[in-house]
């Protein structure tokens, strides 16, 4: 029982970096219609962002300059690296997806991956091929309960992932700008007559989507402080799975399926061998999608590859 | 015998009635107009003759042979023909492909002639091309056989889109407005065009139409149909003077001034 | 409907394009194959003492490129090279030889369309086979390039003519791959995986076909798996099943110890040669673009454009779809036994998303609804790839720069939407037969 216990925990949390990541696919699925991806690699970006201002501000800190408290810095770290990332992420609209807004989308599709590759071979150029690890910015204090370990890193990566996800929720059925998008969800024309442009929706929209991400990786390389310029094709394209899973429209339904998939994966490995975890967690998604074509909370819908 | 019988048909579209208990028989050679308001379910009533919609009750008779239920192509190919209100023609197709997609169902030599080109593929696409040209000349577009259809007029549109209909050689032609957003001298050549479908090619046609003064000159005969029912069938002479379709074109007020 | 008028520029003032062009305009593809015949020739015969004459230490491998970008020092030396070893001999036949080719061109063409196109193919084949025999690299990269076109086309009868996004490619190229290299190591081959060669080894070259088609057969089986629950529903339901497809297929032959799991399976025998290659890429465009141009693969398009009026149109558009995604994964794991012999080593991480990000590019870059565009889009992204090599890093900035500009300018590609039509190609192009065609 505390094993099963053990097991939902990682679960929650690896399943949290799923969630956050197939949200900014979602997104931009839902409201765009569009196939971004380079989103795992403005997760891995995000990563690298994070890890520069914290080394940085570590750095700073540890020259006597002003010194900040651990927790100080990870605040800065997430916001400082949201923010850029974000920009990051409005770049990436307007080289490669606003030049393609009536374009056949699957070459917008094209366009996602090649920058996605840019992104990678960019950063191996900036960084090296070798891995870089991510500052210790708290001290790690464990909690037994009954058998069952948490930490605090756990507690507060899932807890972080959550809020974010609340507040994603609240500003898309709350704010003006989350009624532009939901309204450019269903249908393009509608949206200039409410006084927005839609490329400031799906600037927006991308925005959003990265500075999650860069959530996505600093929160990653909280627990996992090891970062390498591949890791965004890993989470990505898992990621990406999960968030059509959750089905179009469905922002929620796509962090929903994000923790599915972590569930998927953790309890997999725990009951098989782990060389067996893709196999295994495909095949369920394989196997749901046969069942439920249009996801979880998706809407039949019956648009085609325009060409 | 008629040559399409539709008997006692329904559709519900989750709760809503779309059409309720219609019967039409259409006699081989003849006009058959099918009016009604908007909203009336005209078009409804052709994807479900065609097979696009399964009706919730009832049946639908081709030719003596029951097609409720049969997937679209299938029905399409013993030869009931149909156009769209919104055209569907295929953009980045040209008019002759248009035409001889048509002969789909009549193709013989299979993917094993399709993959390594046998000259039995080559004599069948010979003669669906030769017999999509001819067709096209009698549309008076042979001359456009090579063009995208997206840079066509609307009216020649129309007219790409008709001829691939009569493609399938059907024995039934359903026209779904096909006047709709013509010009004045559109229309009378449009009208033209119909008589000359019946005549020449002996097709019997289902006309859905807006305007009634068309189906009046044209068809032999005219359904009505308001909110999913038919309310009346006759000559139009007969439906020209019936109240209730007065009624439900003009409003109450109509029939009693 | 826009009027074209004619355009006729002032004489002497013509565009420069043209000015280049024109003395071609009557040279037929005979004459710039014995050209190229010639340039080969005179690589053989030459190529070595004059490389060494112009400074250039062997004989550039790839048109001199690869020279250029990693010594800029040797530029001049390379372009000479290129310049007297291909372009001169080349547009000296093709300029000379334009009246007596256009002849011959006709005379074959007498002899039948079929005749003459594979008359065509076969001096083809001459010159690339004398080409690539200059250097081992040489060969390599004609056969990936010949395997890359045979993928781009199966890919594109999916993305393009159907219009449906497809990601498993690289699974049904993983499955062919695999089923090929059991075929031939279970029965050729005394192998640690499969144990003794139960077939003399002799057997092995010609027997080869049936390991390919039984590969191709068995990415055809996976295809209908797909195909199955795929083509029922509409939207971009494919997408995301066939990447699950992808990456099931990969973890299942990692986990797979009989096909030695992650380490692959290595040393199959060496059947892939190049006239082998060349064989089933030229019969796989030709069956491929068969299949398109007749009505049955027009269908395609039709479903494409808009699936309501093909099925009106009395298409049967769920069997037409799920026959041609069969089909082209048949291709796909052609292409896979193929390269499976030519690498003679294969593992699961081979058929990633990494092959797919390739294939695609190909596909797109090359142009949607094309078998030029295939061929185009595939011969050039992989020489690109092979010249750019001495850029490192940079060449992975390069070509998804390169894409992303083609896209924004041409989304649907370089050379979308063109009919391929082999007898057309071996025409002859003298005025007069033409009837004073522009």
């Amino acid at each position: 029982m505390t094993y099963f216990l053990q097991n939902v925990v990682n679960a929650l949390q690896w399943g949290s970096f799923y969630a956050l990541i197939a949200l900014g696919y979602s997104m931009v699925y839902s409201i765009l219609m569009l196939f971004n991806f380079a989103h795992g690699d403005i997760f891995m970006v995000g990563a690298y962002i994070g890890f520069g201002v914290a080394t940085l501000l570590v750095a700073l800190s540890a020259g006597g300059a002003v010194v900040l408290p651990g927790w100080l810095i990870l605040v800065l770290t997430l916001l400082i690296s949201m923010f850029l990332t974000a920009l990051l992420g409005m770049l990436v609209e307007r080289v490669g997806y606003r030049p393609l807004r009536d374009a056949p989308r699957a070459s917008a599709a094209i366009t996602g991956l090649m920058i996605g590759i840019i992104l990678e071979t960019g950063n191996l150029w900036l960084v090296g091929a070798r891995r870089v690890s991510f500052p210790s910015l708290i001290p790690t204090a464990t909690y037994d309960l009954g058998g069952v370990i948490l930490t605090n890193k756990k507690i507060m990566i899932v807890l972080v992932a959550l809020a974010f996800m609340l507040a994603l929720h609240f500003f898309v059925r709350r704010s003006k700008w989350g009624m532009a998008m939901r309204a450019m969800a269903v249908d393009y024309v509608v949206v200039p007559l409410m006084g927005v442009s839609i490329n400031a929706v799906a600037r927006l929209t991308f925005a959003i989507g990265s500075a999650l991400a860069a959530v996505a990786g600093i929160l990653f390389s909280i627990a996992y402080p090891v970062l390498d310029p591949y890791m965004g094709i890993v989470f990505g394209w898992k990621a990406f799975v999960a968030a059509i899973l959750g089905g179009r429209g469905s922002i929620m339904g796509a962090a929903l399926a994000g923790f599915l998939l972590g569930f998927i994966e953790i309890f997999v490995a725990m009951a098989f061998p782990s060389t067996l975890r893709d196999l295994i967690a495909y095949s369920i998604i394989m196997i749901i999608l046969v069942f439920r074509p249009h996801g979880f909370f998706g809407e039949p819908y019956s648009t085609k590859l325009r060409l | 015998m008629s040559l399409l019988r539709v008997e006692g048909m329904s559709h519900f579209f989750g709760g809503l009635r779309a059409v309720h208990d219609v019967s039409l028989a259409i006699e081989p050679g003849r006009l058959h107009g099918l009016i009604g308001p908007n909203g009336a379910g005209k078009t409804t009533i052709f994807n479900l003759i065609t097979g696009v919609y399964i009706p919730t009750g009832g049946r639908v008779l081709f030719g003596g042979e029951e097609i409720t239920g049969l997937p679209p192509h299938r029905i399409a190919a013993r030869g009931l023909g149909r156009t769209f209100q919104d055209l569907k023609l295929w953009r980045h197709m040209t008019v002759l492909d248009h035409v001889r997609m048509a002969r789909y169902a009549t193709i013989g030599y299979g993917l094993f002639g399709a993959f390594f080109s046998t000259p039995r593929r080559k004599r069948e696409e010979e003669e669906i091309e030769a017999q999509a040209r001819r067709l096209l000349a009698m549309f008076d577009i042979e001359g456009l056989a090579g063009q995208l259809v997206t840079n066509l007029p609307y009216g020649v549109q129309r007219r790409v889109e008709m001829a691939r209909a009569l493609a399938l050689e059907p024995k039934l032609l359903l026209l779904d407005e096909p006047t709709v957003g013509m010009t004045p001298e559109e229309l009378n050549q449009m009208m033209e065009l119909i008589r000359r479908i019946n005549d020449e090619f002996g097709v019997a046609i289902l006309l859905i139409e807006h305007r009634l003064k068309m189906v009046m000159e044209l068809c032999d005969r005219v359904s009505v149909l308001v909110f999913g029912e038919v309310i009346a069938e006759g000559s139009p002479a007969e439906i020209r003077g019936d109240p209730r379709v007065i009624e439900a074109y003009l409003g109450r007020d109509a029939v009693a001034a | 409907m826009r009027a074209i008028s004619p355009i006729t520029p002032p004489a002497g003032k013509r565009p420069l394009r043209c000015r280049i062009f024109d003395p071609f305009r009557e040279t037929p593809l005979l004459a710039w194959l014995f050209g190229a015949g010639l340039a080969v020739l005179l690589e053989h015969l030459l190529g070595e003492s004059f490389a060494a004459l112009v400074g250039l230490a062997k004989v550039p491998v790839l048109f001199g490129l690869m020279i250029i970008l990693s010594k800029p020092l040797l530029f001049p030396g390379a372009l000479l090279y290129v310049a007297v070893i291909y372009l001169l001999p080349l547009v000296t036949v093709a300029l000379l030889l334009a009246r007596p080719a256009n002849t011959a061109a006709a005379a074959l063409l007498r002899l039948g369309p079929a005749v003459s196109v594979l008359f065509h193919l076969a001096l083809f084949y001459a010159v690339l086979h004398f080409w690539a025999e200059i250097s081992g690299y040489r060969e390599m990269t004609v056969k990936f390039t010949l395997i890359a076109v045979l993928l781009t086309l199966s890919l594109n009868l999916i993305n393009g003519y159907m219009g449906e996004f497809s990601c498993s490619h690289p699974g049904f190229m993983a499955l062919g791959a695999y089923g090929a290299s059991i075929f031939s190591l279970s029965l050729f081959v005394n192998d640690p995986l499969f144990g003794k060669a139960l077939l003399p080894a002799f057997l092995g070259p010609w027997l080869f076909p049936l390991g390919l088609v039984g590969g191709g057969l068995l990415a055809a089986l996976g295809a209908l798996l797909i195909a199955i629950p795929s083509f029922k529903t509409r939207g971009d339901y494919l997408a995301i099943i066939s990447l699950a497809f992808l990456f099931i297929v990969k973890s299942l032959l990692e986990n797979l110890p009989f096909v030695g799991g992650p380490r692959g399976m290595g040393s199959q025998p060496d059947y892939a040669s190049l006239p082998v290659v060349f064989a089933w890429t030229a019969m796989g465009v030709w069956i491929m673009n068969n299949y398109v141009r007749s009505t049955l693969g027009r269908s395609l398009n039709a479903i494409r454009d808009d699936e309501a009026a093909a099925e009106a149109m009395s298409v049967n558009t769920r069997h037409t779809k799920m026959t041609a995604f069969m089909f082209a994964a048949f291709w796909a794991g052609v292409a896979g036994g193929l390269f499976a012999h030519m690498m003679r080593f294969i593992n699961p991480a081979t058929f990633g998303v990494q092959r797919l990000a390739e294939m695609l590019a190909m596909v797109y870059f090359g142009g949607l609804n094309s078998v030029y565009g295939s061929i185009v889009g595939a011969v050039s992204l992989n020489l690109l790839g092979e010249v750019l090599r001495p850029l490192e890093l940079f060449k992975w900035i390069f070509i998804p720069l390169l894409l992303i500009l083609v896209m924004i300018f041409r989304p649907t590609g370089l050379l979308a939407f063109r009919d391929f039509d082999a007898v057309r190609l071996v025409q002859p192009r003298s005025r007069d037969r033409q009837g004073g065609a522009p």
